[in-house]
């Protein structure tokens, strides 16, 4: 069976049960058509701060397009995992009132949009905003210190996009999901190191080829 | 749940002999003991019934485990509940527990006797070790021929293997002098035909304890307590979140207001037990405003630091797969060069991805390609952890807080900060952890500091001043009404609660059977 360059080929292993397959195969097509959380504004500024805080072009093959800021926006309106910062607001409104704050703390600083700035410049942003040196005082916005606990937020949300999409699992050679099938559920007989299975990816992603090169 | 039998039900209207709030560690035992000597009892359950073949190991969908009402989490160490804590479904926490089980130490009951500091139990390991060895016996737990740190100790099946992170950890002990075994791991390891339940399958060391295991190899509730408990007449009802405790003109509980698929229903009862964890349990009465004569529910919050430290090998370890904490060192317990009371566990530490990397994004502020690499990294890296000792303070506690959920209850407040004795362990169990993989060849090596469980809120104690239940979980304010979870623990202890919740919950069962 031929594959097209988006659908891995861990969602074909029969190590794979149904329901984890349309779990992992529902993240191949999202709508990216607009926002279902986030304002335009919120959502473009998302949309500029995703590369500079986590590049995926040294993971994926090149025009590889995951949909991340879309994903993102989406999970802000699905279930959440349960608790939240008592110092910030609901999740939907603390991501648009941070990246709000971020995109007018923009404009202050550098008379640009955010969407507008140089990638070293958003990036310099948003180390300002990890290290709890950006924010306002002002309704709809986020203080310095509200600021950077969202940051955390921001990063812990990015991860669980990255880590649980099958291209990505793929292109690094996990194989945390190929547990066991519907009918035999196999999961490892191999469990110590360097004893890799037939069944689990090889890592593919270009930042990986020199380790698996030496294999 | 596969039950052959049929479930008894109850009529609303039927007064039940006991009506437990959670399926959990606290209330399943207690639901099993109670029903097999005659008592009607219905358990009602705020989650829904999880097919166990079900279980997905994507992180995100497993969710679905977790608790996921909203909590608010303050402090200067707020806790990240999620995954980390409470869980929902019958079966409560256990569906998405790590199965580690080691037993409390001794000393860990009479904390304040030995340091003058923290809280002592009203009774020591001598008292709740039958219990322990019950709950062993009936649910399953593996574990090493010869537990160094207690020769006389048995377990009924061999360990899992040791995965990358568990063998890395036997290394770096090996290295510092420090004794290791596989640990005590609430998993089968060869198929058995569980009593009232069924086939239960040998772990398949797929790693995914925590989405939920789908061949019933590890230890729950669901696979055990549960099923027993309806063999012998008791009912559980999933899909019930219990809000309202109604009492009549002598103060005694009567019933509990429940709501299930949007409607009102109300249980009649004889006697009550909450079993609903730290942070539900103590939210119950304090929306009710109930048996806190003492001015104890909600307060002394406790957790176990859980510092963790991963490194990156030149080794294709993959840490998803296997039995993920299998290696123990219980010789932190009372270290000698300890600028801290109490003790910890340390194990071995595989992980899922996404947790890992939860994990990594929420300690680090590296950004850009060096975020990427780290990431990339996955399947090289393996960890340690701890459990250790969180002393009870006054300043970590479960009130309500001023926003309303769903249902129109407010939500909770968790407020968890830190204090020099939590500190000093922290930072005892990061150097150890540093140098133990330092010794063993491990690069990039990261400490991450945080905490996990939740202890605390209703404490058990002799004087009703100062404590919300009695030695065997009795309210001292309404003398129908019982608890029996987490939340009754004077003291954290360094051991994963599970076990001990289930052995005091036994203990419970026999006390309200004695009443």
């Amino acid at each position: 069976m031929s594959h097209p360059p988006d659908r891995p080929e861990i969602l074909d292993s029969d190590h794979l049960s149904t329901r984890t397959r349309e779990i992992l195969t529902s993240r191949l097509s999202v709508s990216t058509a607009q926002p279902r959380t986030l304002s335009l504004r919120a959502y473009a500024a998302l949309d500029a701060l995703l590369p500079v805080l986590l590049p995926l072009d040294e993971i994926l093959p090149p025009a590889t397009d995951i949909a991340m800021t879309a994903r993102i926006d989406a999970a802000l309106s699905g279930p959440r995992d349960g608790w939240r910062f008592a110092d910030l607001p609901p999740d939907a409104e603390a991501w648009e009132s941070a990246l709000l704050t971020l995109d007018d703390v923009a404009a202050e600083q550098h008379g640009l949009a955010f969407i507008h700035l140089a990638p070293d410049l958003r990036g310099a942003l948003l180390d300002a905003v990890m290290e709890g040196q950006i924010g306002l005082e002002r309704e709809g916005r986020l203080t310095a210190s509200q600021m950077k606990r969202w940051s955390g937020d921001l990063r812990g949300e990015v991860v669980d996009c990255i880590m649980s999409d099958p291209r990505i699992q793929q292109a690094l050679g996990i194989s945390s999901s190929l547990t066991g099938g519907d009918t035999v559920f196999q999961g490892f007989t191999k469990v110590g190191s360097d004893s890799r299975e037939d069944f689990e990816p090889k890592a593919t992603a270009p930042l990986l080829q020199m380790a698996e090169s030496s294999e | 749940m596969s039950s052959s039998t049929l479930m008894k039900t109850f009529a609303k209207t039927d007064i039940v002999d006991t009506l437990i709030i959670g399926s959990g560690a606290g209330g399943a035992p207690l639901a099993a003991e109670l029903a097999r000597n005659g008592k009607t009892v219905v358990v009602l359950e705020a989650g829904p019934a999880f097919p166990a073949t079900g279980h997905t190991p994507d992180e995100i969908a497993a969710r679905e485990l977790y608790w996921l009402h909203e909590r608010l989490s303050a402090g200067t160490n707020p806790q990240a509940f999620g995954g980390n804590n409470s869980g929902t479904g019958l079966g409560g926490s256990l569906l998405h527990y790590g199965a580690f089980m080691p037993r409390m130490d001794a000393r860990d009951f009479h904390l304040h006797t030995e340091t003058g500091k923290g809280v002592d139990w009203p009774f020591g390991l001598d008292e709740l070790l039958p219990y322990i060895e019950r709950v062993e016996s009936f649910i399953g737990v593996s574990g090493p021929a010869h537990y160094p740190w207690d020769p006389e100790r048995r377990y009924a099946y061999a360990p899992p293997p040791a995965n990358s992170a568990a063998l890395k950890m036997r290394e770096g002990c090996d290295a510092l002098g420090l004794r290791h075994a596989d640990g005590p791991a609430a998993l089968i390891t060869r198929d058995i035909e569980q009593p009232h339940f069924g086939t239960r399958h040998a772990c398949a060391n797929c790693g995914a304890c925590h989405q939920g295991c789908r061949n019933g190899a590890k230890s729950g509730t669901d696979n055990t307590w549960l099923p027993m408990a309806v063999a012998y007449g008791a009912e559980l009802r999933p899909g019930c979140f219990a809000h309202t405790i109604e009492r009549d003109s002598s103060g005694r509980v009567t019933g509990v207001v429940y709501r299930q698929n949007g409607v009102e229903h109300r249980q009649k009862c004889a006697t009550l037990v909450l079993a609903a964890g730290a942070v539900e349990t103590p939210r119950l009465l304090l929306t009710n405003g109930l048996a806190n004569s003492s001015g104890q529910v909600g307060q002394n919050y406790m957790t176990h630091v859980s510092t963790q430290v991963w490194g990156e090998f030149d080794e294709d370890i993959r840490p998803n797969r296997g039995y993920p904490s299998l290696t123990i060192t219980e010789d932190m317990m009372r270290p000698k060069d300890a600028d801290f009371v109490g003790g910890y566990l340390v194990q071995s530490l595989g992980m899922m991805p996404a947790t890992w990397g939860q994990n990594l994004a929420r300690s680090t502020t590296t950004r850009g390609p060096a975020f990427a690499r780290a990431l990339a990294g996955y399947n090289r890296s393996a960890g340690m952890g701890i459990n250790g000792e969180c002393l009870p303070r006054p300043e970590n506690r479960v009130t309500l807080s001023d926003e309303k959920d769903a249902f129109g209850i407010p939500k909770p407040l968790i407020e968890h900060s830190y204090g020099p004795n939590e500190w000093a362990m922290h930072h005892h169990a990061a150097r150890l952890m540093t140098q133990m993989w330092e010794t063993v060849g491990a690069k990039d090596i990261r400490v991450i500091d945080r905490a996990a469980h939740m202890i605390g809120t209703c404490r058990m104690g002799a004087d009703a001043g100062s404590n919300v239940v009695n030695p065997v979980g009795r309210s001292f304010d309404i003398d129908n009404l019982w608890v029996s979870d987490h939340s009754i623990f004077p003291s954290a202890a360094a051991a994963n609660p599970a076990l001990a919740i289930m052995a005091l919950s036994l203990r419970t069962a026999e006390a309200m059977l004695r009443t």
